[in-house]
């Protein structure tokens, strides 16, 4: 933290965070434009009306600011993809819904990661879900006043994180000088297909490689595996196993067995080793 | 809200000395609406505390005329957030005597004071490619946790030199939340075989767990794959595979 006197009775303290100063220099507006693919399904006539139609483009704005991202809204987003930050998350029905992000752990999460990605649409292209997902209603300004549709209807103003719903986030976590694993990547279900996940990914790679990190990894399942892979992720060169601790319980019979709930599972936390003070009494 | 960004008086570019970045909404909004309106915005926005690090131009002004306001301009590192960092821990794992009556001791420390050229030399050692050093010295900063052995050799008599050697060393990043990795774990391999590659890896997930961060990662090579299984971990597990990022030009 570094405090800078401008003038006297006004007092600014100046964050140098250098964590996350770097990624969000460039303040250009960053909108872009993503199309519809077209529908297997047909549309029946009152659909069309409610939904733009397929090959419309559709604008959004992706933007690198941490400051953008409201946790509340990324909650509704987590819960919308149905996605868990566990690997092995707790499913609460059967309809196979995870369990909601504790929002706690997501700020602090948010606060650690190198670069945060988020990516806001306009509500009026926002179609609810069938599973009756209720995305949450824009929060911004104009809503509040009253006046946020005539207003959109007189001056429609282009999209930005501030009159837009949140649709799409990625993430990653980065040690600066050597690595980076990008995690939770997800777009809500009706703006899939559409190209802005790859757009996520590709600002979250090229974030990383201004700053000069080229081993950028993604633990993804089955079915993200071919998603990365039109990102441009492959398996690694050097043929190394990804391995996840999993140890849930020590097959030797040990006194006090301390786990850890992460997800569904029980996780075995290794029992603390005696540092040992004699002599020629090696440990474990 | 309009933020004064400080890193150009550091930084040798060609630009002005000082620069105002518009951090506004939309940059046509600021034309179009008076400030005011700004203002309502900002303290909607507050709910988030964590990222109102930077003090709001108008709130710090405000602040400064309104006499008893709660508004809290500075936002400092919530206390909770200080205590989850991991405490650095130093201790004897081993101490061994030797035939000329030198001690020998191993030392586990996980306060991340490494010189990197030691580490450098460790890595030659076990044959590592080398790597760019500030690379290596800005990985080691910012990692979550690093942990490191030192071998420490006190010869017998009064002379009282102490030798310290880095001979192993395992780091992890994470996000201090729900997901880590962990890499570069390696022992000096005059030292292998002793369970220390076991202890530095026991340690980093005993750490991660006990803050309850659950998706612990790695990617091990292929003669290192049973070493970690004997820790616990488990080769692609339900089908959870690392893919990595390959330039095409």
């Amino acid at each position: 933290m570094v405090a800078v006197e401008v003038t006297a009775g006004i007092r600014m303290h100046v964050n140098i965070e250098q964590r996350m100063l770097e990624g969000y220099r460039s303040k250009s507006m960053e909108l872009k434009w993503a199309r519809r693919r077209n529908s297997k399904n047909s549309i029946t006539s009152e659909e069309k009306l409610l939904r733009p139609t397929a090959g419309a483009l559709v604008p959004f704005y992706i933007s690198t600011d941490p400051k953008h991202i409201n946790p509340d809204e990324l909650q509704n987003l987590y819960a919308a993809c149905n996605h868990s930050c566990y690997r092995f998350p707790n499913h609460v029905d059967d309809g196979g819904r995870v369990e909601p992000v504790d929002i706690h752990k997501l700020r602090i999460a948010l606060s650690h990661s190198s670069v945060l990605v988020s990516v806001f649409c306009k509500p009026r292209y926002i179609v609810e879900d069938n599973d009756d997902i209720a995305i949450s209603t824009t929060n911004s300004p104009f809503s509040i006043m009253g006046v946020g549709n005539f207003l959109q209807r007189v001056m429609p103003l282009p999209v930005s994180p501030f009159n837009g719903q949140l649709v799409g986030f990625g993430r990653a976590i980065s040690d600066y000088g050597l690595t980076a694993s990008i995690y939770d990547v997800m777009v809500i279900p009706s703006f899939r297909r559409m190209g802005i996940g790859q757009t996520i990914v590709k600002r979250i790679v090229r974030m990383l490689t201004s700053r000069d990190i080229y081993d950028i990894a993604a633990l993804c399942s089955d079915n993200e595996r071919l998603f990365f892979k039109a990102c441009g992720f492959g398996d690694d060169i050097l043929g190394s196993t990804t391995m996840m601790y999993t140890r849930s319980t020590s097959t030797t019979y040990e006194v006090d067995q301390r786990t850890t709930r992460a997800g569904r599972r029980f996780l075995l936390i290794p029992p603390v080793r005696e540092p040992c003070g004699s002599s020629q009494k090696t440990v474990s | 809200m309009l933020t004064f960004n400080a890193t150009s008086l550091s930084s040798s570019s060609s630009s002005p000395v000082v620069s105002f970045d518009f951090n506004c909404p939309v940059s046509s909004q600021l034309l179009l609406f008076p400030c005011k309106f700004n203002n309502r915005y900002t303290r909607v926005s507050r709910n988030y505390k964590i990222f109102q690090l930077k003090a709001g131009f108008w709130e710090s002004i405000k602040s400064g005329f309104v006499k008893n306001n709660t508004t809290q301009v500075i936002e400092p590192p919530s206390p909770l957030e200080r205590d989850e960092e991991p405490l650095p821990q130093e201790f004897v794992l081993v101490e061994k005597t030797e035939p000329d009556g030198a001690i020998e001791q191993i030392i586990f420390s996980s306060g991340g004071d490494i010189d990197v050229y030691d580490l450098q030399a460790l890595c030659d050692k076990v044959g590592w490619p080398r790597r760019p050093l500030a690379k290596l010295a800005a990985a080691l900063k910012n990692s979550y946790m690093v942990a490191s052995l030192y071998s420490i050799r006190k010869s017998p008599g009064s002379e009282g030199g102490e030798k310290k050697k880095l001979i192993g060393m395992a780091r992890a990043t994470s996000d201090h939340a729900f997901n880590a990795t962990i890499w570069d774990v390696l022992v000096d391999p005059g030292y292998q075989g002793q369970g220390l590659g076991k202890a530095l890896v026991e340690k980093l997930i005993r750490a991660l767990l006990q803050r309850d961060i659950g998706n612990i990662s790695l990617f091990a090579d292929s003669q290192v794959v049973e070493f970690y299984q004997n820790l616990g971990f488990e080769a692609d597990p339900e089908g959870i595979k690392g893919m990595f990022w390959y330039p095409r030009y």
